[in-house]
């Protein structure tokens, strides 16, 4: 019931902000706040359960039963972890917007709340077109964020934002619908049904080419090379929070599909798939951080760094061991958290100096030595300092993967001399060297201290001591492996589960150790 | 005839009669007002017969009509689709400083005409209802004599639909000459054989047959009439062209081609591939070249019913029940999109152009909010019926395994996003974006505000939209119960 | 089936296009030509023609006509009803009552929007009545 809750909690206040518009403009915020801080709360005594029980909450109804549909919601531990990062983001979100929309703030706060009804469903939503539901009910408000507060080429971004995922989204479908028909055609039994869909017998080309579908949607939310195009004219015309919510939640709801459906569902396919897709990763890396680097553009250039950390992603979950899945998952939380610190500092440099260009700025830090204090902070998050989330992300991701494929590893580790390039880049050219013309410009106000202090604590106790997010998400990892093994379990004789056991304890000792 | 057969057909008649009456109400007392509301209770006591036609036993009527629960679900369908328009109409020409009451008759006999081709089960039947529905469409597209476009359009209909009608004639003609008969249910008995069509003439027929359809649902090769047309006609009229009178051509379609086994003759499913690949890609790329929102509607309707063709490909129980909820859910959305032009247009113009459109959001919230949720239904986004509309397409498709359609339809629709969004973008630009003011003030300064009939109407049917997008299942219930013959 | 039983009529069907395309052939071969002063004249070598041959006929006769033709048309039916009158019994007659009905239906329609007036003064008082009333309902519209 909890977790109807939460994804009604939003809906039900995004239709009282945009109501209350009418009386007050300072209402929406307060009731988008509420909206966001309640679920959080709700899913945080959810915590207390063991995540090793399947599931931590449940919530299940029969929605279309002439088409064998049911309303089923179950989270597990990764599950939970990702609605945690959800609601955390969303009252960051609705903070960092507190009296920055210039326009129809209900509206506003509606289609963000509308957002976070989706992405909440979409990480807890067991039934696969409940799921394809909530994944396509995302993607319209986004477009509303982007495509009326955004910045100056924003019907561009929106558009092309929306077709791309639209077209993907279709492919997703067809590819969820013929899942359908082929476990019916096997089993007689119509249902969408996550639980029931793992394992459905599939001949070879048909497997192919739906995980293909299921492949190129999540490929393109995540995004990964060569999807990854509309990534970066989204994020630069999206107001604040529409990249901090875009950064944070849309590109993990990418991931989370990787590891939840693709490879699950498709364990065959996905293996033989997997040095295709540990390339692309690879590739992403490499390529995102030299994107980012050429740019002239502050939020563009973050853009791109997100390219390339997602990339860590793909090779992680195509790596499919039980190190470099936990990696996947702590990297996506700190990619949330530290990217979603970088878009905040860049829309306040827009917001105060009214643009973006890198080739404007330059010597800020006397001026705002609180906003360059802490965009050192994130830019060494970003770069994969130890002590920090993003270094444990990748460290476990790179563990993992190497057992499986060398070149790809060796590849992406070098990506990690990228970060370090673009992301001391972005403090030279912000705030060392020759001062600019930087009126306007005044430093962080208490709000955004406060904001971007809670993502800092969060990424330092994710470096620091990461335990308990990976004890929350450990059982679900081994579940997952347990339909689909992990590659070396097939040639390990006899202890298929063995990884996995032995997964805890290096976690625990690597990252703590800086 | 006999009694039953009279209780089988008491919509019709209903319709009928009430076209009947208007026409005396007219001679004596001449008050659109009177008209409308006099039209409106007649579909009304038409659509309040339906269950007493439902409990009929099926096959009533033989030779000429079937009137099943399948053709029932569509009386009742399409005629809840021309109560909205009516009612739009008669906004729309209360607008206008001419003689009005005859529309509805017109109104009336044309849905007389799609009535008689939901229950029709003979080319007899389908000629007739066919005819009756055209000849009174001529003169509803034409109606604003004083606009030279309406004028046009309605020539322009006349002469292309006379010409299908001798087309889809003479297949008629081939196929009684080859098998002797013309009632449905014995061509196939007589194709049930196995040898399908196993003659040239039988072949050209059916073709013939399908494409005097296919011009109706203006699929490609035979859309060239749909944009200049849905431009041209009053936009009451062109809701009317886009909902009824291509539902009941889909309802015939079922009927004639749930005889064919796909089987039996390839060719003919090879060709509707093609035609529903065809109308797909024609449809959203030639849309993308539009500024006018009703020539946008009509390539996206084009679109729409090729994406339709793919459950006809799929056939079976799937097939229909696919198509006929997209139907439903097509209806919804295009009756409120239409109805929006309908009651934002002057009386000097039809408020199409996307110019028009720019920030009506701020300025008028209200039919900016139903012309969005129409066309993000034609899309196809969650939360309206248009999602589930596509989800049952496509997973009628994915049963019959035809993943190349679905590709197809997977391309075309990202292509469509591009000009929905159009409009859409225009309507929530803000006003300092426009240069256009008098433009955006102007079309719109005229109408009266919302909350009357034409409001109340539209808000039920987008809140049909949205019922249908989160819960169907009453709806889908139904669907499926008188979809499972086929 | 084979296209044998249709032989003959294929054969008419090219006798008929030889026969019309000889008959034009051969006339302008055969045939005399001469190009003088009155060779276009209606009537060449007889009275010298007056007026023009465009009559104008009042749009009354047209309209009068067409309601014609309709009903003309509408007899057919009564025909073929009268015909198997014993066949079609009383539920026959029932249907012809209505279809007739309909018919006078339209004709009290066609009487009261005046396309049965015949005479100038007839169609100026029923077109003066409808101009008044028009204006009379769109003075109301308007208040209201």
């Amino acid at each position: 019931m909890i977790l109807l809750w939460l994804i009604a909690i939003p809906l039900i206040g995004g239709i009282l902000a945009w109501t209350a518009e009418r009386w007050s403009t300072t209402a929406p915020r307060w009731i988008a706040l509420a909206a966001t801080a309640v679920p959080l709360v709700l899913a945080l005594t959810l915590w207390d359960g063991d995540p090793g029980d399947f599931w931590l909450a449940e919530f299940e109804t029969s929605w279309i039963p002439a088409a064998g549909i049911d309303f089923y919601l179950a989270a597990d531990g990764l599950g939970l972890l990702m609605v945690l990062l959800t609601f955390f983001l969303g009252v960051l979100s609705v903070g960092i917007s507190w009296n920055t929309v210039p326009s129809r703030p209900g509206f506003f706060y509606f289609n963000l709340l509308l957002i976070l009804a989706g992405t909440t469903g979409v990480f807890t939503a067991l039934d696969l077109f409940l799921f394809f539901f909530c994944w396509e009910l995302m993607v319209l408000p986004m477009y509303f964020i982007i495509g009326i507060w955004g910045h100056e080429n924003r019907n561009y971004a929106a558009i092309k934002f929306f077709i791309f995922t639209q077209a993907s989204g279709l492919l997703l479908l067809i590819a969820i619908l013929g899942l359908h028909y082929a476990h019916a055609a096997e089993t007689g039994v119509q249902t969408f049904r996550y639980g029931e869909l793992l394992g459905t017998e599939l001949a070879p080309g048909l497997g192919m080419g739906l995980m293909l579908g299921f492949f190129v949607a999540f490929a393109v939310k995540l995004p990964a090379f060569p999807f990854h195009t509309w990534l970066a004219d989204a994020h630069t015309e999206a107001p604040t929070a529409g990249s901090l919510i875009l950064a944070g939640l849309l590109l993990k709801t990418g991931g989370y599909g990787l590891v939840r459906f693709v490879v699950p569902l498709f364990p065959e396919e996905s293996a033989a798939f997997a040095p295709v897709a540990m390339a692309l990763g690879a590739i992403g890396i490499l390529y995102g951080a030299k994107l980012a680097f050429a740019q002239t553009d502050l939020k563009r250039l973050i853009a791109y760094t997100s390219v390339s950390h997602m990339g860590f992603v793909l090779v992680g979950v195509f790596a499919w061991n039980a190190w470099a899945v936990q990696g996947v998952v702590v990297q996506m939380i700190a990619h949330g958290l530290s990217t979603g610190a970088l878009f905040i500092l860049a829309g306040g440099i827009q917001d105060r100096l009214h643009t973006r260009d890198l080739n404007a700025m330059g010597g800020f830090w006397p001026q705002a030595p609180c906003m360059a204090a802490l965009a050192l902070f994130f830019a060494m998050a970003s770069l994969g300092l130890p002590g920090l989330g993003n270094f444990v992300g990748e460290f476990l991701i790179l563990l993992g993967s190497f057992q499986v494929n060398v070149v790809a590893t060796v590849l992406a580790a070098l990506g990690l001399v990228g970060a370090t390039v673009y992301s001391l880049w972005i403090i030279q050219r912000v705030f060392h060297g020759e001062p600019r013309e930087s009126k306007g410009l005044t430093d962080l106000s208490l709000r955004e201290i406060t904001i971007l202090g809670v993502l800092a604590a969060g990424l330092l106790g994710l470096g620091l001591y990461p335990k308990p997010v990976l004890h929350m998400s450990e059982p679900t990892v081994r579940a997952l492996h347990e339909t689909a093994p992990p590659p070396g379990a097939a040639l390990a004789t006899g202890q298929p589960e063995n990884p996995v056991a032995h997964a805890v304890p290096p976690n625990e000792r690597v990252p703590t150790d800086p | 005839m006999t009694p039953s057969d009279l209780q089988a057909l008491l919509p019709h008649i209903v319709v009928a009669a009430t076209a009947v009456a208007v026409m005396l109400v007219i001679s004596f007392y001449r008050n659109q007002t009177v008209s409308a509301v006099l039209t409106v209770a007649g579909l009304f006591a038409a659509a309040a017969c339906l269950p007493f036609v439902w409990s009929a036993e099926a096959d009533a009527v033989p030779p000429l009509f079937r009137v099943d629960p399948f053709g029932c679900f569509h009386i009742g369908l399409l005629l809840t689709a021309s109560v909205a328009v009516t009612v739009f109409s008669h906004s729309y020409l209360e607008k206008y400083r001419m003689e009005r009451g005859e529309f509805y008759i017109l109104l009336l006999l044309s849905v007389l005409g799609a009535l008689v081709l939901t229950v029709a089960d003979h080319f007899i039947s389908f000629f007739l209802g066919l005819e009756l529905l055209s000849v009174s469409l001529y003169v509803m597209v034409a109606y604003i004599f004083t606009k030279k476009r309406a004028v046009e359009a309605g020539v322009k209909y006349l002469f292309l639909a006379a010409a299908t009608s001798a087309f889809l004639l003479f297949g008629m003609a081939l196929i009684y000459a080859e098998l002797g008969t013309m009632a449905f249910p014995e061509i196939a008995a007589e194709l049930g054989g196995g040898d399908g069509l196993r003659s040239p003439y039988l072949l050209a027929g059916t073709v013939l047959v399908v494409a005097g359809a296919g011009f109706k649902l203006s699929v490609v090769p035979f859309h060239m009439w749909t944009p200049d047309i849905y431009q041209g006609a009053p936009a009451p009229v062109t809701a009317f062209l886009a909902t009824v009178s291509k539902a009941c051509v889909v309802v015939v379609l079922l009927r004639f081609l749930a005889a064919f086994d796909s089987d039996a003759v390839p060719g003919l499913y090879l060709a509707l591939t093609v035609v529903a690949c065809a109308s797909m890609l024609t449809g959203n790329l030639l849309a993308l070249l539009q500024d006018n929102i009703k020539r946008i509607l009509a390539y996206s309707s084009i679109a729409h019913f090729g994406y339709l063709l793919v459950a006809f490909v799929a056939g079976g129980p799937a097939g229909a029940m696919a198509a006929t909820f997209y139907l439903v859910t097509y209806f919804a959305a295009t009756l409120v999109a239409f109805g929006v032009v309908a009651y934002l247009s002057p009386s000097d113009r039809e408020a199409d152009t996307v110019a028009d459109y720019r920030g009506l959001f701020w300025s008028r919230p209200g039919p900016a909010a139903l012309l969005s949720l129409a066309l993000f239904s034609l899309v196809g986004l969650p939360l309206t019926g248009g999602f589930m509309g596509k989800f049952f397409l496509v997973g009628a498709g994915a049963e019959a395994r035809l993943w190349t359609l679905l590709l197809v339809l997977a391309v075309s629709s990202a292509i469509s996003i591009y000009y929905y969004l159009r409009v859409v973008v225009a309507m929530y630009s803000s006003i300092e974006d426009t240069p256009q003011t008098r433009e955006l003030s102007e079309p719109f300064a005229a109408t009266p505000p919302y909350g009357n009939t034409v409001g109340a109407v539209q808000a039920l049917l987008a809140l049909g939209l949205l019922v249908l997008g989160l819960y169907p299942q009453p709806v889908l219930a139904m669907i499926q119960s008188v979809t499972r013959t086929f | 089936m084979s296209a044998a039983p249709y032989w003959p009529f294929l054969v008419y069907t090219a006798m008929v296009f030889i026969l019309v395309a000889g008959m034009v052939i051969v006339s302008s071969l055969l045939g005399t030509r001469h190009r003088q002063r009155v060779t276009g004249e209606a009537y060449e070598s007889g009275m010298p023609p007056t007026g023009s041959a465009r009559l104008r006929l009042s749009i009354k006769f047209f309209l009068i006509a067409i309601l014609f033709v309709i009903f003309d048309l509408e007899l057919v039916f009564i025909f073929a009803w009268a015909i198997s009158i014993h066949e079609l019994g009383w539920p026959g007659f029932w249907g012809m009552l209505v279809f007739v009905f309909i018919l006078a239906a339209a004709l009290v329609y066609e009487w009261r929007m005046g396309s049965l007036d015949w005479t100038e003064r007839a169609i100026e008082r029923r077109l003066g009545e409808r101009r008044e009333a028009m204006a009379k309902r769109w003075k109301e519209a308007e208040e209201a």
